[in-house]
């Protein structure tokens, strides 16, 4: 394997929120006035990190993990409140200008276009901004317009855009000054199958072209259609890293049978007779759902064991992957969220 | 240089959008007549019954006016952007500004082109060449010079302190800041002759909210009238304070900044 060096080096990160304490209440907001007590609300709980040139990189986690903090860290937009941060060797939030011209960023939620401007106007402003020279910018644009197809998007005013047709010039506006890492918060979020697929093949394809890419996502797809790695993160902390397919591996040892019973499901009774799965009760009380590891004991063996003790009605065979352990980490009750992973 | 450019086409392209809203720019446009006709119409009422205040004749006054009308016009063109400071901060959408190679300051300043520019600014400019052709100015070498360096420091300490009253938006989190515009109506007072008012106020308008450089002293130096006329000279160094001042409590504030969640 050919040395790599590394694009992003997090270490020990740490990012404290302070938060007014406030009574409910007119008499709350003007105690607070007088004495002001902070809530420390901890986003970012220590995370090291480190991105290689040409990876692409999920971050992934439930709402609140941390994931647009640690973004936003990595981009310079928070300073940290512990901890160090370097982007190409930049310090991001210390050196915001040469930081920019190494990195471009596109967020899912909120646009970076000029809202009150056509689009082209957009562009053409990054470009004095970003001191594109002319020759770069038209080959740029060229390319862009053409596996964006924002071509027609060019006059139209931003505000005036659809979410698919804002999202294509949010991509072509952060990959104008031809960035060497891009990082995408939630990229295809509300966007429809055919918009994201096509938003999907475009990253594929950047990040073939050698760009390092870092998305956070809730879409399964976008993990496993773009992303060679995944990090997991949960309360402010890396809780699982490493390659997609090891871990669509790791989870295709699992299977989980659904049945539905005749009866209210005797818990107790299933795992005493099959002690090395997870047995646990279904949306109603006459659902049963058994998880297990598919190389200790077949999925039949399992039905068979079920179906001895108690009457079946009805049964389904699920496979996992990484949509579950996605799943599963976002339902934090669950303590076995991410058993999976390994 | 480059950055000046860039400040004039991130304006330039929020003028032609502004533009091409017809109706809006007339009716704009008639609205700063309107508005500044109504401190007109006061002070004509004023000098209708005394032939002067404190020693100021009608058109010394409609001098000091028409500094103020031209000064919030260039405000409103150069930095009507950070009157939407307090939206973009708690909107968190100076992120985006943080992105890019170029001052998050400027980036707020042109976010933006205030329509009432160019009443004002024609307005203010109307008011300063009819009083000026009244007031028969000697303009020998050193008043061109001198107006030359006077004008651009008055618009400067005005445009400086509306960033510095829409900078504490880092601070009072609201989603709009009535300080600021409680401070730009504070301001308003210094249209008029300032020894009209208390010792107190004089001393606030003339130090810690130097408005009174915008006009009052700035034109006190030009005309050589009264005894502070000579305070009028050291306007352009109360616009480099201003504009130093500017700069850093927005990089204060900035610091401040916790961007929003998602």
């Amino acid at each position: 394997m050919a040395p790599t060096a590394a694009l992003v080096e997090a270490s020990g990160l740490v990012k404290e929120f302070r938060r007014p304490r406030k009574a409910p209440g007119l008499a709350g907001a003007l105690r607070h006035l007088v004495t002001r007590r902070f809530d420390v609300h901890r986003a970012v709980d220590g995370i090291d990190l480190r991105v290689d040139e040409g990876e692409s990189v999920a971050y992934v986690g439930p709402n609140g993990a941390g994931k647009s903090t640690t973004v936003k860290l990595l981009t310079g937009i928070l300073v940290p409140t512990a901890g160090e941060v370097r982007v190409a060797g930049v310090v991001p939030h210390r050196d915001r200008v040469a930081n920019a011209r190494n990195v471009g960023v596109v967020f899912g939620q909120r646009t970076q276009l000029w809202w009150d401007l056509p689009v082209q106007d957009t562009f053409e402003l990054l470009r004095d901004m970003y001191r594109i020279p002319a020759a770069d910018y038209r080959r740029s644009m060229d390319r862009l317009c053409e596996v964006l197809e924002i071509g027609s998007l060019l006059p139209v005013l931003a505000r005036k855009l659809s979410l698919g047709q804002r999202m294509r010039a949010d991509l072509a506006a952060a990959l104008l000054h031809e960035p060497r890492i891009v990082y995408l918060d939630e990229p295809t979020i509300g966007l429809d199958v055919s918009v994201k697929d096509r938003v999907r093949a475009f990253l594929r394809q950047l990040v073939a072209d050698g760009t390092t890419v870092l998305l956070t996502t809730h879409d399964v797809g976008d993990i496993e259609e773009v992303c060679r790695r995944i990090v997991v993160v949960d309360e402010g902390r890396i809780r699982h890293d490493g390659p997609v397919d090891v871990l669509r591996d790791t989870l295709a040892g699992h299977s989980t049978v659904r049945f539905q019973l005749a009866a209210p499901a005797p818990l107790e009774l299933i795992r005493q007779h099959l002690p090395d799965a997870e047995v646990s009760a279904g949306a109603g009380e006459r659902d049963l759902v058994v998880r297990f590891d598919r190389t200790l004991r077949p999925a039949g063996a399992v039905a068979a064991a079920v179906m001895g003790l108690v009457e079946v009605r009805d049964l389904r065979i699920d496979d996992e992957g990484v949509a579950d352990l996605i799943r599963r980490l976002h339902d934090r009750d669950s303590p076995a969220a991410l058993t999976g992973a390994g | 240089m480059h950055t000046l450019r860039v400040y004039r086409r991130c304006l330039g392209a929020h003028l032609r959008a502004t533009l091409e809203y017809q109706a809006d720019f007339w009716i704009l446009v008639v609205a700063a007549v309107l508005t500044q006709g109504a401190g007109l119409l006061l002070i004509a009422t004023i000098f209708a019954r005394v032939p002067r205040i404190h020693g100021w004749g009608v058109w010394e006054v409609v001098l000091i006016f028409g500094m103020m009308v031209l000064a919030q016009g260039a405000s409103e063109l150069l930095a009507e952007g950070t009157w939407g400071l307090a939206g973009l901060i708690n909107r968190g959408e100076l992120d985006r500004m943080l992105l890019r190679p170029y001052p998050c300051l400027l980036q707020v300043c042109s976010s933006r082109v205030g329509m009432n520019a160019f009443g004002n600014l024609t307005v203010g400019g109307g008011l300063l060449g009819t009083a000026l052709a009244h007031l028969d100015v000697a303009w020998t070498p050193g008043r061109v010079a001198l107006a030359a360096v006077l004008l651009p420091s008055a618009l400067l300490i005005k445009v400086s302190l509306t960033v510095v009253a829409n900078s504490t938006s880092f601070w009072l989190r609201g989603a709009i800041n009535t300080f600021a515009a409680g401070l730009d109506q504070l301001g308003e007072l210094t249209k008029y002759p300032l020894s009209i008012y208390s010792v107190g106020l004089q001393a606030v308008l003339a130090t810690a909210l130097p408005f009174a450089f915008i006009g009052f002293f700035p034109v006190s130096a030009f005309l050589d009238h009264g005894r502070l006329a000579w305070v009028g000279l050291l306007t352009p160094l109360v616009a480099a304070w201003c504009v130093l001042l500017a700069v850093a409590v927005f990089r204060r504030g900035l610091r401040r900044y916790d961007s929003a969640g998602n």
